[in-house]
């Protein structure tokens, strides 16, 4: 297989890229890092529910709407790409979505490991230390191949991937950005310092090589470079980057496998029921509840809210029927089942 | 009819990409994916269905789902036009893997070549569908 490694590349690039190699007939394994930055979105994600796109064209952050699956993330250049593109026949793109994940994520673990970082890879496509996400990775099938794209984070702009997602208030974007900082790490935060990018790929190119085979530089065909520019102005025409989504009453924001922060408001008949709370590992982990409703007495509202966290998000149900059968607690129009759907986690 | 620990209703054709076709009385073929394929692709998050009226090539691909971030293309069982897809997954995808061969179904075609396109998908009691399913369970590690 070609590795084709472009170094810093313009950021429209970063993408179509990968997009392109397939469709042109190609395969190997990509490695780049965009020169500017910019948003990126899910294939099946709705970009004006997801990211604030008055503030990125406000300050000339292009957002782009990607073939591969997952959520918003918000790249630069302080990442480096892999982009592996597989021929339908390669043994490596054979199995279940979680054996080629787990098979193509194995030498970026290595990789970590090997610049001293203890990464692990959890399953089913992220890849962690300490706990913490250090690696964001999505696949897709494009033009019969199988393409898995992700990155090294060597450093990371918390605070601006917070600042580019559409919230409903800065409450909410307050604790994305807190839970981002908690939950997702990089190179320069778990060495101290951020080793040579060459040195990086160096690593990287050696443990893909163990897994897919021996890997030739090789210059990217002036074809691939054509079928990107046929692509470019479909992929980023507002009616492909609007036309993925869907609309729903919740916002939820994935952080790492198993963490999300979601806001959810219900309109029960006693009046709207607001929730903001963090779940992890299918376990509600913070909340906050609010709203224009009434409950009696007054603290009954902080003792359900301490009643609910650390509860799993399946015993919510029988934790909020046993909080009203043992409590004296009064909210007109608001009952335990209204609660419930307020905190109905998103799938 | 179990090949497994998987279902395969009888009453439908399969393809090698893990569809079921039903042929309705009414002409129309309801098109969904087999438990094996549900079982594969873990929960599914996301679909698209294509909008009504749109013309299907057997074996092309012409709807997406995501799962695990990983968006994956549904083909075509037969070819023809949707005549209609179920609104349902777009709010909830997961009916796919809780009920691949009820309330989960893709989309139903209005074909175009049917009697000899039935002659490219397998029946579950096939000896062919049997083979076919043993190798894809020993590929999937299943």
């Amino acid at each position: 297989m070609n590795l084709y490694d472009l170094g810093k590349v313009p950021w429209l690039h970063s993408q179509l890229l990968y997009h392109a190699l397939p469709r042109a007939g190609g395969s190997g394994v990509i490695l780049l890092s965009p020169a500017t930055p910019y948003v990126c979105i899910g294939y099946h994600q709705d970009a004006a529910q997801e990211v604030d796109l008055d503030f990125c064209r406000e300050h000339g952050i292009p957002v782009f709407r990607r073939e591969v699956g997952g959520g918003a993330v918000y790249l630069d250049g302080n990442q480096l790409f892999y982009q592996i593109v597989l021929p339908p026949d390669h043994p490596a793109a054979q199995g279940d979505k979680e054996s080629i994940y787990r098979r193509l994520l194995a030498p970026v673990v290595r990789t970590y490991q090997a610049i001293g970082i203890p990464a692990e890879y959890k399953p089913i496509n992220d890849i962690i230390a300490g706990g913490r996400k250090i690696s964001g990775n999505g696949a897709a099938e494009i033009a019969g191949c199988t393409v898995l794209v992700g990155n090294l984070i060597l450093d990371f702009n918390h605070e601006m991937m917070a600042r580019v997602l559409r919230v409903p208030d800065e409450k909410f974007r307050d604790k994305v950005f807190k839970t981002l900082k908690d939950n997702l790490t990089t190179i320069r935060q778990e060495l101290g310092r951020v080793p040579p990018v060459d040195e990086l790929k160096a690593v990287l190119v050696r443990e893909f090589e163990a897994v897919l085979g021996p890997l030739e530089p090789a210059a990217l065909p002036a074809e691939v470079y054509r079928v990107a520019d046929d692509l470019a102005p479909r992929m980023t025409s507002d009616e492909w980057l609007l036309g993925g989504g869907r609309p729903g009453r919740e916002r939820d924001v994935k952080i790492q496998a198993g963490v999300h922060v979601s806001q959810c408001a219900y309109k029960a008949r006693g009046g709207l029921i607001r929730a903001l709370m963090v779940v992890r590992d299918e376990r509600i982990a913070e909340l906050e509840l609010s709203g224009d409703f009434f409950i009696y007495p007054a603290e009954r509202l902080g003792e359900l809210e301490r009643a609910l966290i650390g509860a799993r998000v399946s015993e919510v149900e029988s934790v909020l029927a046993e909080f009203y059968q043992t409590r004296a607690v009064e909210s007109p129009g608001v009952g335990p089942a209204d609660f419930a759907e307020a905190l109905r986690v998103p799938a | 009819m179990k090949i497994g620990k998987y279902e395969f209703p009888e009453d439908r054709y399969y393809d090698r990409d893990h569809n079921w076709a039903l042929v309705q009385a009414d002409g129309l073929v309801v098109q969904g994916l087999s438990d094996f394929a549900q079982d594969i692709a873990g929960e599914i998050l996301y679909t698209e269905p294509p909008r009504q009226g749109r013309d299907l090539e057997q074996g092309k691909p012409f709807m997406s789902m995501e799962s695990g971030k990983w968006v994956g293309r549904i083909k075509a069982v037969v070819s023809g036009k949707v005549e209609a897809s179920n609104a349902e997954l777009e709010e909830n995808s997961a009916l796919i893997n809780k009920d691949p061969y009820g309330n989960g179904w893709l989309v139903k075609i209005r074909p175009s070549n049917l009697e000899a396109e039935l002659a490219n998908l397998m029946k579950p009691t096939s000896p062919e569908f049997a083979e076919f399913m043993k190798a894809e369970m020993a590929k999937y590690g299943k």
